[in-house]
C-alpha cells in the first residue's frame, strides 16, 4: 500500500462527520482542540471589552458612565470569564489539539470524555454570558466572598449563576485533566520513556495533576454555598456555628495553584518555543523538569497569603510568607534556563521570538512584585488596592497571554497548513506591549497611592487622575492591538499561501505530519531514541506516511493506536477508539438541564437528569471493550500485543485512578473544612452531637467487610457480595438522618448531611458499577474481557467503603468523646 | 521504586507536613484546644512536629540516593534527588517560623 491510499484509508476510519453534524459528533482531538480555542477565544474577547468597559468607566473622576450595580456585575464577569472561560479552556484546548501529536499518537486517551468536557465548557459558558446579557450577573467579586455573596448580600439569582455556571463549567476542566494526565503517562509513541518526553508535555503533566488537586476545593466551597443559599445550610453563617473565612480557604486552596495552572502551559510553550527560535536544544531540561514540578507541588502551600488581613497569628502568616518566597526559586530556575538557552543559541527575531521577550519583561516584574506583597508588612499597605491588580495582571497577561500569542503564531502553520503572509502581528505587538505597560505600570503608583480595587468612582484631588487617564487610553491602545492580532490570524488562516511541513525546523513529532493535520496524526506510529526524533532522522515524517512504523496497516478499519509504560516507553498494548457519536453533546446537555433545574429551583428537573445521565452513562460504558479476548494482534515492527480489553489496567482504569485522586482531594477538602469549623469557627459546640447509636456501625462494619472482601475472591458470588455490602452501607444513612437535626440549624449537623450524602452518591455509583460489571458477564462477556472493568468496579468500591470508614468516625466521634 | 513515584514522593511530604504543621498550629491556637488541654506546651510540640519533617526528608534524600533503590534513567534519578533536596530546604524554610515567631498572637 502506497503512502496516499494508506491516507485514505486512514481519513476514512478516522474522519468525522461530514458538514454541520460533524460539528456534534466530532470525538476527534484536533476538532476538539480548535473548537475549544475558538471558544475560549470568543470568550477573551467578551472579558476584554468588559475591561475596556472597566477603564471607560475610570478614565475620570465621578464618571457616569456605569451605575455601581452594572460596574460591579461587569468587574466580577471581566475577572470570572478570563480566569475560567478563557485562561484555563484555552490551555486545554491547546492540550487537546497538540500533545498526542508531540506525544506520537493518533488521539487522547478518552475521545468521547474530550468532547463532554467541551459541550460542557460550551454550554456552563453560555449560561454565564446569557446571565450577564440579562442583567443578572454576578456581582459580589470574581472570588465570591461571603457574606457579601450570600443570600444576605446577594439576595438575587446572580450569585447563583456563578456558583452553578462554573461548577458546570469545571466538568469540563476536570474531564480535561483526567484525558491530559492519562494520555502523558500511557499514550506515547514506543521507545518514548519519560526522560525523551519533550518538555510540552511535562509541563502539561504537572498542569493536569493540579487540576485535579486545586479544583475540587472550590467545587466543594461553590456546593455548599449553594447549599447555603438555596436550602439554607449555614456553613458561612457566623451565628450557627458557621464561618465565612472557611470560603477563603476553601478558595484559595483552588485560587493560589490557579495562578500556576495557568502560568505552566505557557512555561511549556516558552520552553518548547524559545530553543527553536534559538536554533539550539533546551538548555537544563532536568532542572527545568524539577522546577516544574516544584512550582505545582509549592502552590499548594501559598493559599494564605490571599488571607494576610483576615488576623490569622504571626505564625501561620509567616509559615506561608516563606512559602510565597521560596517559590520564587524554582521559577527564576526556569528563567535563567531560558536565558541561558538563548545564550547558547542563535536567536531569530522571529514574531513569536518577540512575545516571549515581552513575556520575559513582563513576567519578571511580576514576578518581583509578587515577591513583595509575600511580605506581610507590605501586604497590609498594598491588600485590595490597585497595586494587587497591577502585579496580578502582570502575572497572568505576562505570564500566560503573551506566550499563549507566541504559541498561536508559532503553530498557526500548524493549524492551518499556511505560511504566516502578513505581517500586522508586528503592528499588534507594539500596539499591545506598550499599551500593557502603560496601563497596568501605572496602575501600581494608583495602588500604592490608596486607590482601593472594585470602587466604581472616585473623587478628584487625590492624585489618581492622570494614572486613570493614562491607564484608561494604555488600556485601548492595548485592546486595538488584541484586535490586530485576532485579525491577522483570521486573515494569514484564509487567504495565505500553502506552507511547508516544518517552517521552524523544530525537532518535535508534533511537526512530523502534513499540516493541516490528518485526523489520524501520523499513518503509522514512530519509534523514539531521542527527545527531537526530527533532529536525529529527518526522512522520519516519510517513513511514518509509508506507514514503516508501528500500526501502519489500516485493513482492520478501527481506530488503533498504542499504549506504552509509563518509565520506559515499551508498548504494552493496542486501544481501539469509539467512532464518532452524539452521545457526548446529548450527556452534557443533560447534565446542563440538572444544574438548570438547581439555579431555577425547579428540583423535580434535577433527579430527571440525574437519571438521564446515568442512562447516558451506561449507554457509554456499555459500548466498552470486547465480548471476547482477540489475543495478540501484529502492531508492525515483528510486535504483537493484545487489546486493552484485556488487560489488567486499561485506560479506564488509569483515568479512575486520576478521577479519584480528584475525588479523593474533593473528600478531603470536606474533612478539612469540618476540622477549621470544629477548631476555629465561633458557636460551637454544637446545642447537641450526634449520637446514632450501635445499629449504624454494625451496618457500616458489615458492609464494608462484605464490599472489601467479596470482591477479592473473583468470582460472581463475590461481586454480588460487594453489591450487598454497599447496599449495607447506604442501608446505615437512615438512621443516621433520623437521628440528625434539622441540618438549618447548625454548620455540625449540616456538615453531616453532607457528609452522609457524599457517602450514598458513591455507593450508588459503586452499586451501578457492580451490577454493570454483573450484566456483561450475564450477557455473554468473557472474564478476560471484563478483568479490566472488574478492577475499576472494585478501585471505586475500596474508595467507598474507605469513605464510609471515615465518615463514620468524623461525625460519630465527638458525640461518643463528650 | 518507580519513576512517577520517586518523582512525586519528596514534595508531597513536604505539602503533607507542611499542612500538617499548620494544622496542628491552629490546633493548639484554637480557644478549644485551651480548655481542653491548657497545660500542654504548644511550641515545643510545634517544634518537634517540624523537626520531624525535616528528618523524615533527610531520610528521603538517602533513600533516593542509595544504590539499594536505583533507577535506570539516569535523567530522573538526577531530577528526583534535585526534588528531594529541594523538599529539604523547603520544609526547613517553610517551617522555619516555628522557631522565630510569637506563637498564637
Amino acid at each position: 500500500m502506497n503512502a496516499l491510499r494508506r491516507h485514505r484509508a486512514l481519513s476514512r476510519i478516522w474522519a468525522s462527520d461530514p458538514g454541520l453534524k460533524g460539528w456534534f459528533t466530532t470525538v476527534n482531538h484536533t476538532d476538539l482542540g480548535r473548537m475549544f480555542l475558538l471558544v475560549a477565544t470568543s470568550f477573551f474577547v467578551v472579558g476584554g471589552i468588559l475591561a475596556m468597559l472597566i477603564r471607560a468607566q475610570l478614565a475620570s473622576p465621578r464618571s457616569a458612565f456605569l451605575g455601581p450595580d452594572h460596574y460591579n456585575q461587569i468587574f466580577t464577569m471581566h475577572g470570572t470569564i478570563m480566569m475560567f472561560l478563557f485562561a484555563i479552556p484555552f490551555f486545554e484546548g491547546l492540550a487537546v489539539y497538540l500533545l498526542p501529536k508531540m506525544l506520537g499518537t493518533r488521539d487522547l486517551a478518552f475521545p468521547r470524555l474530550t468532547a463532554y468536557g467541551f459541550w460542557c465548557y460550551v454550554f456552563g459558558g453560555s449560561m454565564m454570558i446569557f446571565a450577564l446579557l440579562a442583567g443578572l450577573a454576578p456581582d459580589s467579586g470574581w472570588f465570591m466572598y461571603p457574606p457579601l455573596s450570600s443570600t444576605i448580600g446577594a439576595p438575587g439569582i446572580n450569585s447563583d449563576f456563578w456558583l452553578i455556571g462554573i461548577t458546570f463549567v469545571e466538568i469540563s476542566a476536570i474531564s480535561a485533566a483526567v484525558e491530559i494526565t492519562v494520555t502523558v503517562l500511557r499514550y506515547r509513541a514506543p521507545g518514548m520513556s519519560l526522560s525523551r518526553m519533550p518538555i510540552f508535555a511535562w509541563y502539561a503533566l504537572v498542569t493536569a495533576v493540579m487540576i485535579l488537586t486545586g479544583f475540587p476545593p472550590l467545587i466543594l466551597g461553590s456546593i455548599l454555598l449553594e447549599l447555603e443559599r438555596a436550602f439554607g445550610l449555614p456553613f458561612f453563617q457566623v451565628a450557627q456555628g458557621g464561618d465565612a473565612l472557611l470560603w477563603q480557604h476553601l478558595f484559595w486552596l483552588f485560587g493560589h495553584p490557579e495562578v500556576y495552572i495557568i502560568f505552566l502551559p505557557a512555561a511549556g510553550a516558552i520552553s518548547t518555543i524559545l530553543p527553536v527560535m534559538a536554533r539550539t536544544t533546551l538548555m537544563g531540561y532536568g532542572w527545568i523538569v524539577a522546577a516544574a514540578v516544584s512550582l505545582g507541588v509549592l502552590s499548594f502551600g501559598l493559599w494564605v497569603h490571599h488571607m494576610f488581613t483576615t488576623g490569622i497569628p504571626h505564625m501561620g502568616l509567616a509559615f506561608f510568607s516563606a512559602a510565597s518566597t521560596l517559590v520564587a526559586v524554582p521559577t527564576a530556575v526556569q528563567i535563567f534556563a531560558w536565558i541561558g538557552t538563548l545564550w547558547k543559541g542563535r536567536p531569530e527575531m522571529h514574531l513569536p521570538m518577540l512575545w516571549l521577550l515581552a513575556f520575559f519583561a513582563t513576567f519578571v516584574i511580576g514576578g518581583l512584585t509578587g515577591v513583595m506583597v509575600a511580605i506581610v508588612p507590605f501586604d497590609w499597605q498594598a491588600h485590595d488596592t490597585y497595586f494587587i491588580v497591577a502585579h496580578l495582571h502582570y502575572v497572568l497577561v505576562g505570564g500566560f497571554v503573551f506566550p499563549m500569542i507566541a504559541a498561536l503564531y508559532y503553530w498557526m502553520p500548524h493549524f492551518t497548513g499556511r505560511k504566516t503572509y502578513f505581517k500586522l502581528g508586528h503592528a499588534a505587538f507594539w500596539l499591545v506591549v506598550p499599551g500593557f505597560h502603560g496601563t497596568f505600570l501605572a496602575l501600581h503608583w494608583a495602588g500604592l497611592l490608596g486607590m482601593r480595587r472594585r470602587i466604581d468612582s472616585y473623587e478628584a484631588g487625590q492624585g489618581w487622575e492622570t494614572i486613570n487617564i493614562i491607564a484608561s487610553i494604555s488600556g485601548f491602545v492595548m485592546a486595538i492591538g488584541f484586535a490586530l492580532v485576532l485579525i491577522d490570524v483570521v486573515v494569514n488562516a484564509v487567504v495565505a499561501i500553502r506552507g511547508s511541513r516544518d517552517p521552524w525546523g523544530a525537532g518535535t513529532l508534533d511537526w512530523a505530519m502534513p499540516t493541516p493535520a490528518a485526523p489520524y496524526n501520523f499513518a503509522s506510529l514512530a519509534h523514539v531514541t531521542s527527545r527531537e526524533p526530527l533532529y536525529d532522522d529527518p526522512e522520519l515524517p516519510v517513513r511514518l506516511a509509508r506507514g514503516e512504523g508501528y500500526l501502519g496497516d489500516p485493513a482492520g478499519g478501527r481506530r488503533e493506536t498504542l499504549a506504552v509504560d509509563i518509565a520506559t516507553g515499551e508498548p504494552r498494548y493496542v486501544v481501539i477508539f469509539p467512532g464518532n457519536t452524539a452521545l457526548p453533546v446529548l450527556m452534557s446537555a443533560i447534565t446542563g438541564l440538572f444544574f438548570l433545574g438547581m439555579l431555577l429551583k425547579a428540583y423535580w428537573l434535577v433527579p430527571i437528569s440525574a437519571l438521564g445521565v446515568i442512562g447516558c452513562v451506561l449507554v457509554w460504558v456499555w459500548g466498552l471493550g470486547q465480548r471476547a479476548p482477540e489475543g495478540h494482534l501484529p502492531v508492525g515492527r515483528g510486535l504483537s500485543l493484545p487489546t486493552a480489553a484485556e488487560a489488567a489496567d486499561p485506560p479506564g482504569w488509569w483515568g479512575s485512578v486520576f478521577l479519584l485522586l480528584a475525588n479523593g482531594t474533593f473528600f478531603g477538602s470536606l474533612l478539612f473544612g469540618y476540622a477549621f469549623l470544629f477548631s476555629i469557627a465561633p458557636n460551637w459546640p454544637p446545642p447537641a452531637y450526634l449520637e446514632p447509636g450501635v445499629l449504624p456501625l454494625v451496618l457500616v462494619l458489615a458492609g464494608a467487610g462484605l464490599a472489601f472482601l467479596g470482591p477479592r475472591f473473583g468470582t460472581l458470588m463475590g461481586q454480588s457480595a460487594a453489591f450487598f455490602g454497599l447496599a449495607l452501607i447506604a442501608g446505615a444513612a437512615l438512621p443516621v438522618l433520623s437521628e440528625s437535626p434539622d441540618p438549618t440549624l447548625h454548620a455540625y449537623d449540616a456538615t453531616v448531611w453532607v457528609f452522609v450524602g457524599y457517602g450514598l452518591l458513591h455507593c450508588l455509583v459503586s452499586i451501578l458499577m457492580w451490577s454493570a460489571v454483573g450484566l456483561r458477564r450475564l450477557s455473554g462477556h468473557s472474564a478476560g474481557t471484563t478483568l479490566g472493568a472488574t478492577r475499576i468496579a472494585r478501585l471505586w468500591s475500596d474508595y467507598t467503603l474507605l469513605v464510609a470508614l471515615l465518615t463514620t468516625a468524623a461525625i460519630g466521634l465527638p458525640g461518643v468523646l463528650t | 521504586m518507580n519513576a512517577t513515584l520517586r518523582l512525586s514522593l519528596p514534595l508531597t511530604l513536604w505539602l503533607a507536613a507542611f499542612s500538617a504543621v499548620y494544622g496542628l498550629h491552629g490546633l493548639l491556637c484554637s480557644s478549644r484546644w485551651a480548655t481542653i488541654a491548657p497545660e500542654v506546651p504548644g511550641r515545643a510540640l510545634l517544634v518537634g512536629a517540624a523537626l520531624v519533617a525535616v528528618a523524615l526528608q533527610v531520610m528521603l534524600l538517602a533513600v533516593l540516593r542509595s544504590s539499594r533503590w536505583p533507577h535506570p534513567s539516569v535523567a530522573i534519578h538526577g531530577i528526583s534527588l534535585t526534588l528531594a533536596a529541594a523538599a529539604v530546604v523547603g520544609t526547613a524554610w517553610t517551617l522555619l517560623p516555628v522557631l522565630a515567631t510569637s506563637h498564637c498572637l
